[in-house]
């Protein structure tokens, strides 16, 4: 959960006046409040991401001292059909769920908002629950359903005749991420939903009174109240669905650990098998990995300046 | 877009559109059989691991989708014969440690930005805040050089702290967003009256937070009993784990004892309905308030 929204802090006092004897205990305090969130931040997230981009330009196995190697990593990155595939993958599994997170909540949104107050309410708890589950158990559930021979979506089509349908889903290169990315929004849909849904709450009512009066249907009101009323909770929505789709690790890892073949490996999932993934005796590469976590880095925060961008231009 | 945030969230029950409620009874009731199907099948698989967890282990791969007789041996077996209790008190003594500090940590930072004044406020608050935006994935590899540095791998010491440095800007932009809410005034009384600025925060202005705090606990409760990359990464011995790499390690290994794999998902998933449904509306205030603040 990140927002990009950042409304600096309360207005500025002039510095002169804080250094005066009165404010003394007040500045004093503050440093020291702060002082613990600091702390963890400079050791637990800053350093690691500076050490983190130092060794992307190096090799190292994790024995002896990193070697300086420039931009080797990169290169490699370019002939590696393992890391280009990986990074393709990373690139559609991040546009394809985006896409489908974003449209379909907001359409369940409306849905929720345009019936029964109590079933809406209801309809709201049910639909959140997958978003409250972990990551490990969404994917183990997933992986029972979509087991080849017990699985209870081969056994439904079975049972409806259509057994010429029925998949090895997640032991197939060609339906592995697609099943993947309808687990991501089996968990995702709740979540964004809520959010449209706040949304909603700030659009004034009397814009739609207006154009009942002037005979707009459900589509127009939808098309030219609703969309540009969340512009802003859109913006916000996409950017949040990107960089999930970027940094994606978990599900996948538990579901099919970026098989078969390499059929379903992004970034993280990669990344992680170079570093960790030693059990076949392979030597860590702890360069090439970071180096690919750097790309990592550099996606999400791309996805952030898109938003900030996104939210100057709403904003006017 | 509504900017203040509530130190008592509304009751999330959308007004827009009541004024057409009224009309159209059809459009309503079309409107709601779609949603009841979406939430059928959204509904589904979590319906059928409940149904799996109930079958008698005899029973596990016959017949259609209800178990012929329900049993609970499942379950037995679970908390009996394996050592899913010990896994599940080491993810709670980790979650709970965690969201004491991060309430901590998060409510004393939170508060300095929001009510406090000191030369470069604003720069430090926005570099805390990149915090948000890095992606777990790209940290995993420094952090875990990190911990080794500090002799903290395989220590779940070492998780909490890589826990609470993670959550806890997040956390300090929630609560910064409800001490934002109270007057400054209210803190100069205080001090006006020769309480300390530690008794000022501790006494006078956390009381009064109380709505950001659930936000804050519910939140960070959820997130670090289901975190599963860096638990997976730090814990290496099978004693230390916590349920996640748990959960996930034993798929393989119960590959054709469905009912009892089921069975273990979903008593890991018990704390977590029983919070959600608890403080649902904190949580639904604190989860869209982060995402819908400008």
């Amino acid at each position: 959960m990140a927002s990009q929204t950042l409304a600096p802090g309360a207005a500025h006092r002039p510095r002169l006046r804080m250094l005066s004897k009165r404010h003394r205990p007040e500045m004093l305090a503050g440093y020291l409040f702060i002082l613990p969130t600091v702390l963890l931040f400079l050791v637990f997230v800053g350093y690691p991401i500076v050490r983190s981009v130092y060794l992307g330009f190096t090799t190292w196995s994790g024995f002896g001292s990193p070697s300086w190697t420039g931009f080797h990593n990169y290169h490699r990155m370019f002939d590696d059909t393992v890391a280009r595939q990986a990074f393709r993958n990373t690139l559609v599994f991040a546009a394809v769920t985006t896409v489908l997170q974003t449209v379909l909540p907001l359409l369940v949104a409306v849905l929720v908002n345009a019936t029964w107050r109590r079933f809406g309410i209801a309809a709201r708890t049910l639909l959140f629950i997958p978003g409250v589950v972990s990551f490990v158990v969404s994917g183990v559930i997933w992986k029972l359903v979509l087991d080849p021979n017990l699985g209870l979506l081969n056994k439904l089509l079975d049972g409806i005749g259509l057994d010429s349908l029925t998949h090895s889903w997640l032991g197939e290169s060609s339906t592995a991420l697609p099943a993947i990315m309808v687990v991501s929004l089996w968990q995702a849909l709740g979540l964004n939903m809520l959010i449209f849904f706040a949304g909603l709450q700030g659009i004034d009512p009397t814009l739609y009174e207006a154009a009942e009066v002037d005979g707009a249907g459900a589509w127009p009101q939808f098309r030219y109240v609703t969309v540009p009323g969340l512009r802003l909770v859109t913006g916000i929505v996409i950017s949040l669905n990107l960089i999930n789709g970027f940094k994606a690790f978990d599900l996948i890892y538990v579901m099919t650990q970026g098989g078969p073949n390499h059929a379903s490996e992004v970034l993280g999932t990669r990344l992680y098998g170079l570093a960790f993934g030693t059990t076949s005796g392979a030597v860590p590469q702890f360069g090439y990995a970071s180096a690919m976590s750097v790309v990592v880095l550099l996606l999400c925060t791309a996805a952030v300046v898109v938003q900030i961008l996104l939210n100057r231009r709403a904003a006017r | 877009m509504s900017t203040s945030v509530q130190a008592r969230p509304r009751p999330t029950t959308a007004e827009p559109g009541a004024a057409r409620r009224r009309k159209r009874p059809v459009a309503r009731l079309v409107t709601a059989v779609v949603l009841g199907v979406v939430c059928v099948v959204i509904a589904f698989p979590l319906i059928w691991m409940v149904l799996t967890s109930l079958r008698p282990s005899n029973d596990v791969f016959t017949g259609g989708l209800w178990p012929k007789h329900v049993s609970f041996d499942a379950y037995r077996e679970v908390w009996s014969s394996t050592d899913f209790p010990s896994h599940f008190l080491a993810s709670l003594w980790i979650t709970v440690a965690t969201v004491v500090l991060v309430l901590l940590f998060a409510s004393l930072s939170g508060y300095a930005f929001a009510q406090l004044s000191f030369p470069f406020k604003n720069v430090i608050y926005l570099l805390l805040l990149t915090t948000l935006m890095m992606p777990a994935t790209a940290l995993i590899l420094p952090l875990y050089l990190q911990l080794k540095k500090f002799g903290l791998l395989d220590s779940q010491l070492g998780l909490v702290v890589l826990y609470v440095s993670g959550s806890a800007p997040f956390a300090m932009f929630l609560m910064r967003a409800f001490f934002e809410t109270l007057p400054r005034e209210l803190a100069q009384a205080a001090r006006i009256d020769g309480a300390s600025e530690f008794q000022v925060f501790w006494r006078v202005i956390l009381p009064l937070t109380r709505p950001g705090l659930a936000t804050v606990t519910i939140f960070q409760f959820l997130a670090t009993w289901n975190e599963f990359l860096y638990a997976n990464t730090v814990l290496r011995d099978p004693g230390k784990l916590t349920l996640q790499p748990v959960l996930f390690a034993i798929v393989g290994q119960y590959s054709t004892n469905w009912p009892v794999l089921t069975a273990g998902l979903v008593m890991s998933v018990v704390p977590v309905i029983a919070v959600y449904v608890w403080m649902q509306r904190q949580f639904v205030a604190g989860m869209t308030l982060g995402a819908v603040k400008n």
